[in-house]
């Protein structure tokens, strides 16, 4: 029973940081249709900033966000702007082709600065560890649950009762009425995105402590935002979040209960079970 | 409609460029040899791409799993097993083409979109290197290490160097005259009817399910042919290298930059961007590792935002203003 409580409980700390950083994929899809395949070099991105300025000013990561965050947000709104603004309106499997070079430059760029060796941020609370009757929980990883559901809550009180808020869900369900009603959809879209990339800065701060990163990992990252996303019904708030849940604890149980390549396999099954029978993911009871 | 085809074999040009192709080995240094030959795996890989994702529309990111069959796979038969390489290459290309068939039949029986279709291939792509890695028989994490190539023909050895640049320059020409016989075959207009419109082409009674399995199936076993020959050449067969998503990336950035759904156009990319980013990494690779890649993904930027077609097209236009205006009008 230890097990499966450590599993659960392992599942449910990382599954709420996997909804965050695929809640920002999906606030851009709804909004302009764009999927980033880029998206986990972002995350790579932003984990490797946190690890030059520790570095540099020996910055905790929970401390370095101060400066990736508003970093990350301003690079998304250039990104979007000069490279993925001039393909809306073309096919749109050119927009992914273009996040695959982009996710190559990244990813490479990185390379370029710190080397392929895998390297270490280290925080003031990386070993600490609390200890629940039989279960082990590191610290790091409950600071990323719950400023992750804070974060999704917030988001969601954003969604829906600010006006900026109320703007992208104008956008999301009909750009073209939400333009006629004065919204500029350009602006909306150009926020959107620059927001997504922003969240993904303190993902990263959040996934950093007690992680080792290399350059390569950024495609492992997208395409686990990517299974979230799509489980969760491309752009149903909750339901990315719930997700984000599953894909964690299927993780983890694949780790701690199957051996070798088939527990990591483990996830990827269950999201091509999901795909498969329940092809618009786990929203298919709400009314959309 | 077949005359195209047959044109193409007819051609004097074809042909002398293939000759001219053929003795390059007794001009150029082994280095140039080498960057060409890597050029020709890809000329081959991105063709034999072209076939499912330019033609028929859909972007598959399964493409590593062929290659991956093609390569670790008859290598560990050859290894584990002592089982000839040539049977080797032909156990691979079926079982290539059967995984291709079941990937095809998932798209159509569950009606995925075009997104799905992209995710659910990176999923498989993504699960076989986790595979591959994990399982002792295919070489794990630390890979497969062949024979010493010592050209005997018979244990599909080819003799180094010159060897291996014509048997791939071969393989090359086929991948590209199996998309001129597909194009301008009655497969090749049903492909693109269902990349430009699927409902469409359904109701006019093209047989959806047929023509993507057999799309996807000659495309597999070529990429898995082409693997095989690849592990051959390269001596050791490196997971990291064959059945990485990354290299199906690569194939769909080359085909991309060339000309997506063009006879020449993925050719044309991969004759391009390899000895460009081979030069770079020869040049920078020990000072800046990665430089290459970073390359790529800026040209394929550059050249999706000047010319989301491709370069292909963009050369064609150019031809055509340079010829003057009387041949412009030709599509």
């Amino acid at each position: 029973m230890t097990e499966l409580y450590q599993a659960l409980a392992q599942g449910l700390l990382i599954g709420a940081t996997y909804g965050l950083l695929a809640l920002g994929m999906g606030l851009v899809y709804g909004v302009s249709g764009v999927v980033n395949f880029s998206h986990g070099d972002f995350i790579s991105l932003g984990m490797f900033m946190c690890l030059a300025l520790y570095s540099a000013f020996a910055m905790d990561p929970y401390v370095s966000i101060i400066i990736t965050v508003p970093l990350m947000t301003a690079i998304g709104a250039l990104v979007y702007i000069f490279l993925i603004r001039p393909m809306v309106g073309h096919q749109f499997l050119m927009v992914v082709q273009l996040t695959l070079g982009l996710s190559l430059v990244l990813q490479n760029g990185i390379l370029m600065v710190f080397g392929g060796e895998p390297a270490r941020t280290p925080s003031f609370v990386e070993s600490k560890l609390i200890i629940l009757g039989d279960v082990v929980l590191r610290v790091p990883r409950i600071v990323a649950f719950v400023v992750s559901f804070a974060l999704a809550i917030g988001l969601y009180i954003m969604l829906r009762s600010t006006d900026f808020g109320r703007s992208i869900r104008a956008v999301h369900q009909n750009a073209h009425a939400a333009a006629l009603m004065g919204i500029n959809v350009g602006r909306v879209q150009v926020l959107t995105f620059a927001l997504g990339i922003g969240i993904l800065a303190l993902a990263a701060a959040l996934l950093l402590p007690g992680t080792p990163i290399q350059p390569t990992q950024g495609l492992r990252y997208t395409v686990i935002t990517l299974l979230v996303v799509v489980l969760g019904g491309m752009t149903n708030f909750v339901g990315i979040m719930l997700g984000g849940l599953i894909i964690g604890i299927a993780e983890a149980f694949g780790t701690i209960y199957l051996d070798g390549p088939i527990g990591l396999l483990l996830p990827y099954i269950i999201f091509v079970a999901i795909m498969l029978f329940l092809p618009k993911g786990l929203t298919w009871s709400s009314a959309r | 409609m077949r005359d195209e085809f047959y044109k193409t074999l007819a051609s004097p040009i074809w042909w002398g460029a293939l000759v001219i192709a053929a003795i390059m080995p007794f001009v150029l240094s082994s280095y140039y040899v080498h960057i060409l030959t890597l050029a020709l795996v890809y000329v081959a890989l991105a063709s034999s791409w072209n076939i499912v994702g330019g033609m028929a529309g859909q972007i598959s990111l399964a493409h590593s799993l062929f290659i991956g069959i093609g390569s670790m796979f008859s290598a560990a038969l050859l290894l584990k097993l002592g089982i000839n390489m040539w049977l080797g290459l032909v156990i691979s290309a079926v079982i290539s083409g059967i995984l291709g068939a079941v990937i095809a039949w998932i798209d159509f029986r569950f009606q995925l979109g075009h997104l799905s279709f992209v995710l659910i291939t990176l999923a498989f792509a993504e699960m076989g290197s986790i595979v591959v890695e994990g399982w002792d028989f295919l070489g794990g994490a630390s890979g497969l290490l062949l024979p010493k190539d010592t050209g005997n023909f018979l244990a599909f050895q080819f003799g180094g160097g010159h060897g291996a640049f014509w048997m791939m320059l071969g393989l090359a020409a086929i991948c590209v005259l199996v998309n001129v016989a597909i194009l301008n075959s009655p497969l090749g207009y049903y492909l693109r009817t269902i990349r430009d419109n699927e409902k469409a082409a359904q109701a006019i009674g093209v047989n959806v399910l047929r023509y993507k399995i057999t799309a996807m199936v000659i495309s597999a076993m070529l990429a898995s042919v082409v693997g095989t020959a690849y592990v051959r050449y390269l001596t050791f067969a490196d997971p990291y290298l064959l059945i990485s998503p990354v290299i199906t990336i690569e194939i769909v950035l080359f085909a991309t930059v060339g000309g997506l759904g063009r006879a020449y156009g993925p050719a044309l990319g991969a004759l391009l961007l390899v000895p460009l980013g081979e030069i770079l990494r020869g040049k920078l690779g020990s000072t800046l590792p990665g430089l290459h890649y970073f390359i790529y993904g800026l040209v394929v930027i550059s050249v999706i935002l000047v010319t989301p077609r491709g370069l292909l097209p963009l050369f064609e236009r150019l031809w055509a203003r340079w010829r003057g205006p009387a041949v412009a009008g030709k599509p």
